[in-house]
C-alpha cells in the first residue's frame, strides 16, 4: 500500500509551467514584430477580472524566485523546489500561457511568430538544459497553414511530445482545425488541452473567481464532446489528447451522458461510429490536479465508473497556487501498482516520445 | 522539552518566522496583540510550508452580498499554497472549518526569549 510520505521516485509529471518574460522572447523574434514589443510595448491581452486567489496570486507563494523574479522563470530554482525533491524522472513543459498565441483574438501572424519564438526559447533553455524536462510545441492555431508549418519545425525536436491547444473560446474540433491534428499525428505528437481563460458563464465572467475556478471542469466537458462529435477521433485514429488541469471527477457523468445521446442522435453526426464513452477510453487521458479531497473509496468510485485504471495521470501544475504535491494530494492507502501507474506508467504509454520502458 | 526558538524582539505584531523545535521545523507568529504562537510549520491540507505564507487579516462573515469587511490583522495564517486560512489565536482553526485546525505548540516569554514546550 502507498503511504502519504513515501518517496515519488519516477514520477512523470504532466503539467508543470514554465514562464517566459517578454524580453527573454525578443533574441528569438525576426522584425518587425520584435519592434512591437520593444518600441510600442505590445503585450497580449488578458480577460479574467480575477487574479488574487491565494497569496501570491495565480501563484505559490514559496515559488517565487529567490533572488525576486516571477514563479516558473528559473530552471536551477525548478530543479531545487519541484524536480530534485520529488524524485521527477520527466516533466512536461506546459507553458505559462503569457503569451498564449493561440488565444489572441486577432492578429494571427503575431501570434504566429509569438509562437515560433517561444518555441525556440523552450528549446534553450529548458528542454536542453535539463534531460527530465519534455516540450509543448506553441501554436497559432486560428491559422491553421501557419500551425502546421510551426509543427513541421519544432514537432520533430526529439523532446517535443504534444501540441498545446489552449481552452479559451474556440471549440478546437472543428474541421477547420483538422489539419492541426494530422500533423500532430504525423509526428507522433499528442495534444494536450490546458485552459487558459475560458469564459465559462455563457460566454462571460462570473462574478467570483470562486465560480470560475469551480466550473473549468465545465470547459474542459466543452472540448470532449466536440472533439468527438466532430469525429475528430475517427478521422485520425492514433491521435491522443491530455486534457490538462480539468481534473477527471466530471468523466464518469460526461461518458455516461453522451453514450446516451448517441444513441438518441447518431443520425445527426453519422461520422461518429463509436460509442463516445469507447473513445474517451481509448482517445483521451486527464490530469489529476486540481484534486478534490477523498477518501480512498470515493476516489476509487469515480475510476470504477470510468471503466478504466488507465486514463488518470499525476500533475502539479507547479508553480501555481492550487499545486498538488506528489506525495499528500493523492488519498492514502491506494493499491501501489494503480499508484504506479497514474505516477508514471499511463503518462508513459500515453506520450510515445517519452523514455519507453525495456520490454 | 521546552526550547528558546527565538528572541521577543525577533518579531513584531503581525509578523511571523520560520524556527525549529527539536525535530521540527515549526512557524513563530506574533499576533496583533503582541502575543506569540506556535505551530508544526506544515499545512495540514497537502503539507505547504506555512511560514512562506502570510500573517494577515480576513474578511469577516456577513450577511451581506459584496460587504468586505477586513478584520483580525495579523491573526490570520493564510497557506502560501492554496490559501487556506488559519486562526493563529483560536487554536490554528481553519475559518471554512473549525474542525481542522493546525498542530500548536505552547509558548511562553521569558526574560525577552520566546520558549516553546510540548
Ligand atoms: S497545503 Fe495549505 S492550503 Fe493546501
Amino acid at each position: 500500500m502507498a503511504t502519504k510520505t513515501e518517496s515519488r521516485t519516477g514520477l512523470i509529471d504532466t503539467d508543470i509551467h514554465e514562464r517566459v518574460m517578454y524580453e527573454e522572447l525578443l533574441p528569438y523574434l525576426e522584425q518587425p514584430w520584435r519592434r512591437y514589443i520593444t518600441d510600442c510595448h505590445w503585450i497580449q491581452e488578458k480577460h479574467m477580472p480575477y487574479t488574487q486567489p491565494a497569496v501570491a496570486g495565480v501563484d505559490r507563494a514559496d515559488a517565487r524566485v529567490p533572488d525576486g523574479r516571477p514563479a516558473g522563470t528559473d530552471l536551477g530554482f525548478m530543479q531545487e523546489q519541484l524536480l530534485n525533491p520529488n524524485g521527477h524522472e520527466a516533466g512536461i513543459l506546459t507553458g505559462a500561457l503569457d503569451p498564449s498565441p493561440s488565444s489572441m483574438h486577432g492578429w494571427y501572424e503575431m501570434a504566429t511568430a509569438l509562437a515560433s519564438a517561444y518555441n525556440d526559447w523552450q528549446i534553450d533553455n529548458w528542454l536542453d538544459r535539463d534531460e527530465r524536462l519534455y516540450g509543448s510545441v506553441q501554436i497559432a492555431a486560428q491559422d491553421p497553414a501557419g500551425a502546421v508549418r510551426e509543427i513541421e519545425r519544432v514537432g520533430t525536436h526529439p523532446k517535443m511530445v504534444q501540441v498545446l491547444l489552449p481552452l479559451d473560446d474556440i471549440l478546437w474540433g472543428d474541421p477547420y482545425y483538422h489539419p492541426i491534428f494530422e500533423a500532430a499525428e504525423k509526428h507522433n505528437l499528442m495534444i494536450g488541452m490546458h485552459h487558459n481563460e475560458p469564459p465559462v458563464h455563457y460566454g462571460k465572467w462570473p462574478r467570483y473567481f470562486i465560480e470560475w475556478h469551480t466550473l473549468i471542469p465545465v470547459a474542459h466537458m466543452n472540448q470532449v464532446t466536440n472533439l468527438i462529435f466532430n469525429g475528430v477521433f475517427e478521422k485520425f485514429p492514433n491521435l491522443k489528447v491530455m486534457m490538462i488541469e480539468g481534473g477527471f471527477t466530471y468523466v464518469p457523468f460526461l461518458m455516461r451522458k453522451m453514450d446516451q445521446q448517441y444513441k438518441d442522435l447518431r443520425h445527426e453526426v453519422p461520422w461518429v461510429t463509436k460509442k463516445p464513452s469507447e473513445t474517451v477510453k481509448e482517445h483521451f487521458c486527464f490530469t489529476t490536479q486540481p484534486l478534490e479531497e477523498m477518501t480512498k473509496k470515493e476516489f476509487l468510485q469515480v475510476i470504477d465508473q470510468m471503466g478504466s485504471e488507465d486514463i488518470v495521470s499525476f500533475s502539479t501544475d507547479y508553480p501555481h497556487w492550487d499545486y498538488d504535491s506528489p506525495t499528500e494530494a493523492l488519498p492514502p492507502g491506494l493499491d501501489d501498482t494503480f499508484v504506479r501507474k497514474m505516477l508514471s506508467e499511463t503518462a508513459r504509454k500515453f506520450y510515445p516520445k517519452l523514455p519507453q520502458k525495456e520490454g | 522539552m521546552k526550547e528558546f526558538v527565538c528572541h521577543e524582539e525577533d518579531l513584531q505584531p503581525g509578523q511571523m518566522m520560520h524556527a525549529t523545535f527539536g525535530k521540527h521545523d515549526i512557524v513563530v507568529c506574533r499576533a496583533s496583540d503582541g502575543h506569540y504562537y506556535a505551530f508544526l510549520d506544515r499545512c495540514i491540507h497537502q503539507g505547504a510550508p506555512l511560514s512562506k505564507g502570510k500573517l494577515c487579516g480576513a474578511p469577516q462573515p456577513t450577511d451581506e452580498v459584496g460587504d468586505y469587511d477586513f478584520q483580525q490583522e495579523g491573526d490570520i495564517l493564510r497557506c502560501p499554497w492554496h490559501g487556506r486560512e488559519f486562526d493563529v489565536k483560536n487554536n490554528g482553526c481553519m475559518l471554512a472549518d473549525e474542525r481542522m485546525k493546525l498542530r500548536n505548540f505552547k509558548v511562553e516569554v521569558e526574560n525577552g526569549e520566546v520558549a516553546v514546550t510540548k
